[in-house]
């Protein structure tokens, strides 16, 4: 099993941390994230839009004081897709 | 001459639209890609006398048929025929940039050239590329560049010269597969052959396409194997999937990514330990599960400790301009009930939240930089983990955080949440946070009573209400069903320097909302809460429907230290949490601003009672606002639960605080 395999593998188990993940896996923070953009690119993981997104919608967008909250952090969730996969085979 | 065309492709903030200015300067047309809302860039440059197009392709981490821009730039390069391809790679991150090279290569597009971009960064952080051998790995030209100084953009431009004009021969390698998949793909490759598909497209690339089960490829290759041929093609590829009990497009990528990992080493080295850079020395305090925690209580305290520096004494010097309007407007209005209204109702109240603008502003303007640094990220990590102990979702860190902003977008950013359960623990608990409308509350009582500790103060109650809120979703998990949550991962940033004009703009794009507030809830509620305090009798007779209304509530009120003025604050603190500190304003009709109304609330509150009030206003209940969200994304049953618990909770915090403060002489 490869890195991106281990990865997606960790992410399911529950890791949240690319830090951490990137610890188990004796890579480097950024290898792991750029693993995690490749699994985005194949539909295993998708970005949740948060933050702003919210505000935008929000009635109170013109009067409400903590509007336009930016990004806060960018959260990757696993798909269907990865769901459809066997976990004692990753 | 007909133009050369140039595609540029590469992965998203590798600077490839740095490479693009650099190549073209001005001459830039900006428009969409036919059929989709994704921007397609063109520009010229000249060579030796000969014109170039250069087509900027979206930004990518492969070439699947996922997305739209993956789509785009993958049929550019399919059918469009470029002249040179320019892969635009990051020097400091090339193993996932490499995997698209790989996808590039795999296609069979032969006229590719690699543009080794940032390689200044790469050379401080200690990355070594030996550029030669990896042009000889490869297969193809490597120019090594720093696009933004322009160093090496001559060298690419005679590199994509040469190419466009057949002086340059490559042999571009291609990634290997283990021995199971390249017989397939041999074997598909064999029943492909014959069709007109191979003399467009490269029938290994055709072949890998099929195994991962790309959409796109497969509709092309029924259209000239027909239906038969192409499912006694999948349904070998089924087989080989069996045996490896796994996605085949998974299997494929995580090959191809190990084939980049193995020629790694052959023409990168490392001059200090690769993953020592800044950002992962600070991780590992900054997202420790210790001292991360230190970390960020000694971020929060700092925090405050500057708005308050900064922020009092502007705010000190706003409220006595108040004050002097209110002092030279009153004796020109000859009407008591309207010099009442405009000196106590309007400038009391209003000039009372309005005074706390710097404060919000700085507070905003800290926040922005600790989001634009990238801490944000790490607190969201660190509190995931509590959270989840708590029996809170992990997701729902982000929507507590928004919550420091206004609860209200908060308990709609619930949303986003897919567990019907998750959603209504995170609304339940998500009012606790306090939100900006009650750092004016809690700033006024810390700097009206607590001088020289406002900072440690308001730090505490933040704390408070931070574990209450834990404590409210531990307790709440226990009752309701809770389902499956999806894993997810959140993304650390590298920590960066912010823009200091964006912030500036943001944080009064923000903090402007906090004028309009005033000018709008808060002015009405003034006006109503002054016809509240002064009729049918003035304020002090003890006929006023406020005081009415007040000693309703003040034997209540009484167990936690706290009188009728404290019962009709919170009520009206209900309508908007800043109308708190405007009803006291009027209540005591200091029209003189908010350095009067300290004076008149210190002789009346020990700083034990003021403590309390602050904690209550925090805790007590959400605002109207928040009500409704709650109602709206859930139902008026759960607002109305979360509402009495609140009450509840504050009512219970108060009175153990105040007693307690009684019992250690406080």
């Amino acid at each position: 099993m490869g890195k991106i395999e281990r990865v997606l593998s960790l992410i399911r188990e529950g890791e949240r941390n690319p830090a951490e993940i990137a610890g188990k896996l004796g890579m480097s923070r950024e290898e792991v994230e750029g693993i995690i953009k490749i699994l985005e690119s194949m539909g295993y993981v998708e970005r949740i839009e948060k933050g702003s997104g919210a505000c935008e919608t929000c009635p109170l967008r013109s009067i409400c004081p903590g509007s336009c909250v930016r990004k806060t952090a960018t959260v990757y969730r696993v798909t269907k897709k990865s769901f459809s996969l066997k976990q004692d085979h990753i | 001459m007909a133009m050369k065309v140039v595609a540029l492709a590469g992965n998203p903030n590798v600077g490839k639209t740095t490479v693009f200015n650099a190549l073209t300067g001005m001459r830039q047309h900006v428009g969409n890609w036919p059929g989709v809302t994704v921007e397609k860039k063109e520009g010229v440059f000249e060579y030796e006398g000969q014109r170039f197009l250069v087509v900027d392709l979206p930004g990518t981490y492969s070439l699947t048929a996922h997305s739209v821009d993956e789509l785009v730039a993958r049929n550019f390069l399919l059918n469009s025929g470029p002249d040179v391809v320019v892969n635009v790679v990051d020097a400091t991150a090339l193993m996932r940039n490499l995997f698209l090279t790989m996808e590039i290569l795999e296609m069979g597009v032969t006229n590719v050239v690699l543009a080794l971009n940032k390689m200044d960064l790469a050379e401080k952080r200690g990355i070594r590329i030996d550029v030669k051998k990896l042009e000889t790995l490869l297969g193809i030209p490597v120019v090594p560049l720093n696009a933004k100084a322009g160093i090496g953009v001559n060298d690419l431009k005679k590199r994509i010269y040469e190419m466009a004009n057949g002086r340059i021969k490559t042999t571009p390698i291609v990634p290997k597969y283990e021995p199971d998949i390249e017989r397939e793909i041999t074997h598909i490759e064999g029943a492909l052959s014959g069709t007109g598909l191979v003399t467009k497209y490269s029938p290994r690339w055709l072949a890998v396409k099929l195994l991962q089960r790309d959409d796109e490829v497969m509709k092309l290759v029924l259209r000239h194997l027909g239906k038969e041929k192409l499912d006694e093609v999948m349904t070998h590829i089924g087989e080989i999937e069996a045996k490896y009990g796994r996605a085949m497009d998974l299997i494929i990528a995580g090959q191809k990514y190990e084939f980049v990992d193995s020629l790694m080493h052959r023409f990168i080295r490392y001059t200090s330990k690769e993953s020592s850079n800044l950002t992962d020395q600070l991780d590992r305090i900054l997202v420790h599960p210790v001292y991360g925690f230190f970390a960020l209580m000694l971020v929060f305290y700092a925090m405050f400790r500057f708005v308050f520096a900064v922020g009092l004494p502007i705010q000190g010097w706003l409220a006595a301009e108040f004050s002097d309007f209110g002092g030279w407007l009153a004796p020109h209005i000859a009407s008591g009930a309207l010099r009442g209204l405009l000196v106590d109702g309007i400038i009391g109240g209003v000039g009372a939240v309005l005074s706390f603008f710097p404060l919000v502003f700085l507070l905003f303007f800290v926040l922005a930089v600790l989001e634009d640094v990238g801490y944000m990220a790490r607190v969201a990590v660190l509190m995931e983990k509590i959270m989840r102990k708590f029996g809170l979702p992990g997701k729902s860190v982000i929507s507590l955080i928004l919550g420091f902003g206004c609860n209200v977008p908060a308990v709609m950013a619930t949303r986003t949440l897919e567990d019907e359960r998750d959603r209504l623990v995170t609304m339940f608990v998500n009012p606790f946070i306090p939100c900006s409308a009650r750092l004016s509350v809690i700033s006024f009582l810390a700097g009206a009573f607590f001088k020289g500790n406002q900072a440690l103060v308001a730090v505490s109650i933040y704390a408070l209400a931070i574990v209450v809120a834990l404590f409210s979703a531990w307790l709440i998990s226990h009752f309701v069903i809770r389902g499956e949550e999806s894993p997810f991962v959140i993304e650390l940033p590298e920590y960066l320097l912010p823009g200091w004009k964006t912030l500036l703009l943001h944080s009064w794009e923000r903090s402007k909302e906090f004028v309009k507030k005033a000018g709008t809830i808060i002015l009405i509620g003034s006006i109503f809460i002054w016809y509240l305090s002064n009729y049918p009798a003035a304020i002090g007779t003890g006929k006023s429907y406020a005081e009415r209304l007040g000693h309703i509530f003040a034997p209540y009120m009484g167990l936690m230290g706290l009188d009728w003025r404290a019962a009709v604050s919170l009520l009206f603190g209900i309508i908007a949490k800043e109308n708190v500190i405007s009803t006291y304003s009027i209540i005591y009709g200091v029209g003189g601003g908010e350095e009067a109304l300290r004076g008149a609330m210190a002789g009346l509150l020990s700083p034990l009672q003021a403590y309390v009030l602050g904690v209550v206003t925090t805790l007590y209940i959400p605002c109207i606002a928040t009500i409704g969200a709650i109602r709206a994304e859930s139902n008026w049953k759960w607002a109305a639960f979360s509402t009495a618990y609140m009450i509840t909770v504050a009512s219970a915090i108060g009175i153990l605080i105040w007693h307690i403060g009684l019992f250690l002489g406080l």
